[in-house]
């Protein structure tokens, strides 16, 4: 029913629709961040503006000038209808260069019934548009003061498929179960469907395919667990989607159909002073037609990121993280895609490395700066995703620093 | 065991000197534990109808993974601010979990939409005041004296 009725109604009237029972909600409750104290009613919200520049590369800008398309800025609501039914929605305006389209978004808004509680047990369905919740920091990839590093580890969290695996429109499940025997597990099931907006279809594609592309409904589940008292956590996340690209009338491709498989398995430790996590990611990326007709490719990249923090002073920490990713487990070094391409593509377009090293420092418990640098290694990261730019991106390493102060409440 | 034959037998012969050790020993522990530390206790709307938690059950409650009381009434978790010593104070003894722990936990609640975060406060009593007012609501203080009509929780392990 909830499906039929979208498909009903065009992505950007849904967005309307969104901004504008967000705007009500808002408008209806009369909110104010000092008048919220009441337990039914919570508003939370970010600030954070930074300065990044990318050398070598048009990961930012394409003039590879230092920029300020670093902001966020968002404000969420949380009702409690009753003791089952509680609506929260979240409006967001991001702006990343070209790492994603910049605008304003609804970034969830949904329904949660509480199914079920008990002392060990909480089950809680979602209904409308809900956050991809399966990978270590999907959920806030975009919220500065809970995210690892103002650039997040590109291997998991491309910023080219962001609109993508941020979420989607359809129903989510969460079970939490809790003993004192087996500790924390949790489990998450989602079936949802991505708003892919002209623009974003730009940075996907690049500027030379004037078509549509469309997200089919995807589904997606993952599982937590943290043993009693550890201070070990570990999970597992699958994804299955598929994509089809319907070209212009005057277009440079064809027809597609996409098939997008994502398995990421990840620990996290959380010490005194010491902080790790980790992240091995899985994909397989299978393309019928879109190149020319009958086209068809079946690739799996693999990769991983290790991420160690250590708390310097009560309010400084450092964090170090080593990335590796390349899009073809049978083509670590690009060669073949090299070969494959008469030279037009470079072989560095293959795989993405990145060492970066960071600092936090904590003004108070809502103020913070991050600064960070990254060696960058490699293409396989950079948008247009299916067709390279060898020219903007002619150099194999290329560097990224940015620094980024956030304020939340 | 050469070590143990050569450091700590002659000890032994030494009675006074292990009087001394075990004096000093003592008067390190009470240094230590006579610096301003809190005492915290767990205190809950009358409502609540619970007089004590075990140390996992107060860790769920905090990490919003229990959001009922036996008795059916919703728990409203109430705290101060994350850099508040009393706080921190809080999850290292009570909950056993650095604070960050718990602000991982609610910002990603409260940020991705799947639930709630506490209510935090500007001071223990306002705090006071909220657990006393608010059905459900469970917080800590560290002077008891100032929180009248509130249900006091024993912690075990």
């Amino acid at each position: 029913m909830l499906t039929s009725l979208k498909l009903l109604i065009k992505p950007f009237v849904l967005m309307q629709f969104y901004i504008s029972v967000l705007c009500s909600f808002f408008v209806v409750f009369n909110l104010s961040a000092a008048e919220v104290k009441g337990e039914s009613l919570q508003v939370h919200g970010f600030v954070a503006q930074g300065i990044i520049d990318a050398n070598k590369s048009n990961f930012i800008n394409d003039d590879e000038s230092i920029s300020f398309e670093l902001t966020e800025v968002g404000i969420n609501a949380s009702y409690q209808i009753n003791d089952n039914f509680r609506v929260a929605g979240q409006a967001v305006y991001l702006n990343g260069g070209n790492r994603y389209h910049p605008g304003a978004r609804i970034d969830y808004l949904l329904l949660e019934w509480d199914a079920f509680h008990s002392e060990a047990w909480q089950a809680s369905l979602y209904f409308g548009r809900v956050k991809n919740n399966h990978w270590l920091y999907s959920s806030t990839r975009d919220i500065p003061f809970a995210r690892p590093s103002i650039i997040n580890p590109q291997v998991t969290y491309f910023d080219g498929f962001r609109d993508l695996a941020v979420g989607g429109d359809g129903a989510a499940i969460k079970l939490k179960y809790s003993d004192d025997h087996l500790g924390e597990v949790d489990f998450n099931f989602s079936r949802g469907k991505s708003t892919f907006s002209d623009q974003q279809t730009r940075v996907v594609i690049g500027q030379s395919g004037g078509g549509k592309l469309e997200h089919d409904l995807d589904a997606q589940a993952s599982i937590y667990w943290r043993p009693l008292f550890s201070q070990w956590r570990f999970g597992i996340s699958a994804n299955d989607a598929s994509f089809s690209y319907s070209p212009a009338e005057v277009d440079n491709f064809f027809d597609a159909d996409f098939i997008f498989q994502f398995y990421t398995l990840n620990a996290i430790f959380e010490g005194q002073y010491w902080q790790f996590s980790a992240e091995l990611v899985q994909e397989r990326l299978a393309t019928e037609g879109f190149y020319i007709p009958g086209f068809n490719r079946d690739e799996i990249g693999q990769g991983y990121y290790l991420q160690t923090s250590y708390q310097l002073t009560k309010d400084l920490s450092v964090m170090l993280r080593n990335e590796r990713f390349y899009a073809n487990k049978d083509d670590k070094n690009g060669s073949k895609l090299a070969a494959s391409s008469g030279g037009l593509i470079p072989s560095y377009f293959g795989f993405h490395n990145d060492t970066m090293i960071g600092l936090s420092y904590d003004f108070s418990s809502n103020l913070r700066l991050n600064a960070e640098y990254h060696w960058m290694e490699g293409g396989a990261r950079l948008s247009p995703i299916v067709q390279p730019d060898p020219i903007a991106n002619a150099s194999k390493d290329w560097q990224v620093w940015a620094i980024q102060l956030m304020y939340w409440f | 065991m050469g070590c143990f034959v050569r450091y700590v037998l002659p000890y032994v012969n030494y009675k006074d000197e292990i009087i001394k050790v075990t004096l000093l020993n003592i008067a390190i522990i009470i240094l230590l534990f006579s610096s301003p530390v809190y005492a915290i206790n767990i205190i809950s709307n009358a409502t609540a109808d619970t007089s004590s938690l075990s140390v996992s059950q107060l860790r769920r409650i905090y990490s919003m993974r229990q959001v009922y009381w036996k008795n059916g009434t919703p728990i409203v978790v109430y705290v101060l601010a994350s850099k508040s010593p009393l706080h921190q104070q809080f999850c290292k003894e009570q909950l056993r979990l650095f604070p960050y722990q718990l602000d991982r936990i609610w910002n990603k609640l409260t940020f991705s939409g799947y639930g709630v975060a506490p209510i935090e406060v500007t001071s223990e009593s306002e705090l006071i005041k909220a657990v006393q007012s608010t059905k459900g609501a469970i917080g800590y203080v560290e002077n008891l004296s100032e929180a009248k009509d509130v249900n006091v929780i024993e912690v075990t392990d």
